[in-house]
Order: structure tokens, then sequence, then C-alpha cells
């Protein structure tokens, strides 16, 4: 599994740090950093979970 | 008007499509047009039909002449992809947003430098952001309850004067505070309207005029900011902090270390409060009547809702997730009566789409209203159907076809927030109360935010006692 993110659409509201904060971090900028571009398929629930509620669907998972 | 003629998305004429074009040329003109003020008119007073005919004469790219002003439409998810995609340095807002500077005040966001605008954007996302907005959601529930605490056991209200009403309550309780909440009286309501008041389809001829309109709403502002400085005074000397958005503004620096001026605060709160006020407030109406129309949909809404809420249960923010049927009423009334029924931006510097080069000067516009209603991108876009956005269907799954919200980096930063706000009110009102509408034909106003016209009377019928919902 690969996290994508669009960058032309983040726009660093941070919900994915709520929903897996293992892998995404939003700093005090609001720039997005993705901590595991690959994570484990334990972490699938949560990664999509972040994806579906991103309020500018910015992220995509590949795989 | 036919709304429903339409095939798929018309594209640009192969012809059009060849790059040899005089620079400066631009798509067809809608019809329509007189000498000297083109479009303008109509444009002003009766803005949707102009829109649609733009786009069955012409397709993906048209173009309104509006006084001296060239608006070239882009309809279709690729045109608005490449629209919404554009960074600020070839296609800015701003311009756009120009109107709104008497009411957001001088230097505040659209009206700062870039450098400082980017500063002042900064501070005003943590309070749209997750954490805060999980805070959110209870605040709408209470305001929402207290509201209907007042209700009968039946009775009529005006629906568009509630939900102005209520979300006015739960937007300055989350943004400007407990204590402001409170304190709130006939006056903050007449100010704000005031300052609404103030911004009329004359604003885009001149922002300032010598018009009675335009002097109560430079006074308005003028005593709100008083009015939200006591309550910095007060917090200042008193020591007290807010859980809320003005404590965020208080409390933020610039990368210089200043700290925002009154002026700024009451700016920037404004910018909230009109980004995210009326335009909920009539997107509660418009599901309000939408469900009621479509009593076969808003029985499964019902069931849903008394599932994930049995007698007395909060309403969370994790349970608002659960409630999916509810969200596709919601975003279904959005698709269909998009608040905002124009996005624009203008050419700061020279972008080609679709073998034409527009240049600076020119304004790029998008129409949810219009893009919500094509074929090609819809099944049946007239109809009110909020299972095109459930499992297996999912029409708005595609980048830049459900634009209410615009898209790319303007996209309005307060989607989540609307989006819960809503879902909270309806999880609260519909267990506990049944409606019926005593208007018809609903005929929509058109002003700078699009809401069912005043007068919309409702009759309501409580179904279960106060804390029972």
């Amino acid at each position: 599994m690969k996290i994508v993110i669009d960058w032309d659409l983040c726009q660093g509201h941070a919900n994915c740090t709520g929903d897996a904060p293992e892998v995404f971090f939003v700093d005090d900028d609001g720039k997005l950093h993705v901590k595991i571009p690959e994570p484990e398929e334990s972490m699938r629930d949560m990664v999509e979970l972040a994806a579906s509620y991103c309020p500018t669907n910015a992220i995509t998972i590949e795989g | 008007m036919s709304l429903q003629t339409n095939g798929a998305v018309k594209k640009v004429p192969e012809k059009a499509r060849t790059p040899k074009k005089p620079q400066g040329r631009l798509p067809g003109v809608a019809s329509g047009a007189y000498p000297l003020v083109g479009h303008g008119i109509e444009f002003a007073t009766n803005c949707l039909p102009l829109l649609w005919r733009a786009y069955e004469e012409h397709g993906e790219l048209a173009t309104l002449k509006v006084f001296n002003k060239n608006i070239v439409l882009f309809t279709g998810p690729e045109a608005q992809e490449a629209m919404y995609r554009q960074p600020d340095e070839i296609l800015s807002p701003n311009e756009a947003y120009e109107i709104m500077v008497p009411v957001f005040g001088k230097d505040v966001v659209y009206d700062a430098p870039p450098e400082r605008m980017n500063e002042q954007m900064a501070m005003l996302r943590p309070a749209l952001q997750d954490k805060r907005m999980r805070t959110y959601g209870e605040i709408v529930a209470l305001e929402t309850r207290r509201a209907l605490s007042e209700w009968g056991a039946e009775g009529e209200i005006d629906l568009v004067e509630f939900c102005a009403a209520l979300t006015n309550y739960t937007s300055t309780h989350c943004l400007i505070g407990r204590e402001f909440r409170e304190r709130m009286s006939d006056e903050f309501s007449k100010v704000y309207y005031d300052l609404e008041r103030g911004i009329t389809p004359a604003s885009y001829i001149h922002a300032n005029l010598p018009l009675p309109s335009m002097i109560r709403r430079d006074r308005a502002r003028e005593r709100l900011m008083g009015m939200i400085g006591e309550i910095v005074d007060e917090r200042t000397k008193s020591g007290t902090q807010g859980e809320d958005f003005l404590q965020t503004l208080m409390d933020a620096r610039y990368k210089d270390g200043s700290a925002l001026s009154r002026h700024e605060i009451t700016g920037m709160l404004l910018a909230a409060m009109f980004a995210g006020h009326h335009t909920s407030s009539v997107t509660v109406a418009w599901a309000l009547i939408e469900l009621v129309k479509h009593p076969d949909y808003l029985d499964r809404v019902l069931a849903e809702l008394d599932s994930v809420y049995p007698e007395g249960t909060d309403v969370t923010f994790q349970s608002l997730r659960q409630i999916p049927l509810t969200e596709y009423a919601v975003k279904e009334a959005l698709r269909l009566h998009s608040p905002l029924w124009i996005l624009m931006r203008a050419v700061v510097s020279t972008f080609e789409y679709g073998g034409y080069t527009f240049e600076p000067g020119t304004w790029i516009a998008n129409s949810p209203w219009v893009s919500h209603r094509l074929p090609g991108v819809f099944t049946n876009p007239m109809a009110f159907d909020p299972d095109r956005f459930g499992p297996g269907r999912e029409e708005d799954k595609k980048q830049f076809t459900f634009v209410s919200f615009g898209g790319g980096r303007h996209k309005c930063l307060g989607n989540a927030f609307a989006l819960l706000q809503v879902k909270t009110i309806f999880a609260i009102l519909l267990r506990g109360f049944s409606f019926e509408l005593l208007h018809n034909p609903i005929i929509p106003e058109s002003g700078l935010v699009m809401g069912p016209k005043k007068p919309f009377r409702v009759r309501y019928k409580r179904l279960r006692p106060n804390g029972a919902f």
C-alpha cells in the first residue's frame, strides 16, 4: 500500500492526523508530512478513514 | 428555460482547439448582450438562466460580457480542473473578493500583500483544523437544542429566518466564543445585518459609494470592532483564556513577533463568519425542504438517526460519521442548491486552455449551479437522489465534479466544519420534530448566497419532549 498526496489540493486541515496519527503529521505552517509513505497492511483501515474524510480529497491509496 | 435538454458535456469544437488563434481572442459570447452593459443587467438580476444559456450555446467555454469585463465560464470536469488547479500567480481569487474589503477591512486577508495574507491564513487555519473541529459538534448540538427548546407542541416558523438565527448562534459561539454568545443581543443581529446588506450588486461597480447601505455597513463594522474589543480587553485584564477562535487570533503572532491589531482580529473573525454563516444557513433550509418533499428518503434518514441516536444520546464527532444517509442528503441539497452559484478568479498572467489564450484582465468563472446539472457527470441531474453519493455510485468521487466548496488550493477551508454543523443540526432537529411546507413553488432568491426566498413558512409538530432528542 502506497500513499499518494495531491499537493495542489492539500490545505493542511490535519483531519488525517486525527484518524491516522502514526502516518500523517501537519506542522505549524500547515504543511503535511507523510511519516510512513508505504504503511503496513495492518494500518489500512485508518489510512482509508483518513483518505475518505480528507476535506480536499488530497489523499489516494495505491495498492 | 429548459434545463434538461442536454446530452453529455459539450466539448470545444475541434476547430477551436487549433493553436493558431490570435492572442486575446475569447470563446463564444453568450446571446443577449447589449451595447455597453453587455450581460450586466441580466447578470446582476437574473443570473442563472444566463449561465445555463451560455453553457447550452457554447459548451465548455463561454464568454459573458459584464459591463467592461469579460468573464469566461469554465464548465465540465476537465475545464473545472484546469481552472481550480492554477496557482495564484496565474489565476488569483484576490481581485474577485475585492467587494469584501469594506467588511473584512483594509490590509486584511484578500486585501493584504501575498506574504502577509499567507501569514494571516495560517492563523485562521487552526480554527478549522482537526483538534478544534472535534469540539465544535458539541457546541452546535447545544445551540440547536437551546433554539428548539422554545418550540411548543406545534406551530409555524419562517424556515429561512430560523436557520439564519440558529447558525448565527452556532458560528458566533464556535468562533468568537461563549462570553460573546451569551451577551448577544438584538444589537449584534442588527449590526451583522447591516454588514451583510452593505454588500450588493452595486459593490461590483465600486465598493465604496455614498449609498445609505454602504454608510450603514461602515458604521456597523466600527461598532462590531468595539464589541469584540471589549472581550479582548476583559480577557487581557483578567488573564482568562477562551476555547475559541478569538483566543487563537489573540495569541497569534506574525513572523516578526507582532500581534494582530483589533482591526485585523475583527476582520478575520468577520471573514470566517461571512464565509460560513449564510452558506450553512441556507444549506440547512434547502436540505430540510428537499427531505420533506421526499418522504421515502426522509424515512430512511429517520431510521438511521434512530438507530445511531437512541433517546438522549449525545451527538459526537465519531457518531456523526455513522450517518451516511443524512450526509448524502446534505450533499445532494448542496449539489442542487449550491449556496455559491458562481466562483471567480482573475487572470493575472497569461494562461492557455482549450486552444485559447487568456490575458490578464479577463476573469475566469465556474458556476457550481451549472456544473452540478451536467448529465454526463451526474445521472438524472435534476432529480433529488442522495443515493448517487452512496457505495457503488459515488458520483462525486472524481475530483472537480462536485464544486459547491470550489476546488484546489482555495477550496473552502470550512468544508468539513460546514458538513459537521449541518449534520449535527439534522441529527437533533429531525428526531425532535416533523415538518410540513406551507410554500409552493419554492423560489430561489439570488444574492451573493442563494437561499429560498423569504417568507418561507413551515409548520412543525413535536415528536418528543425536550431532552429526549
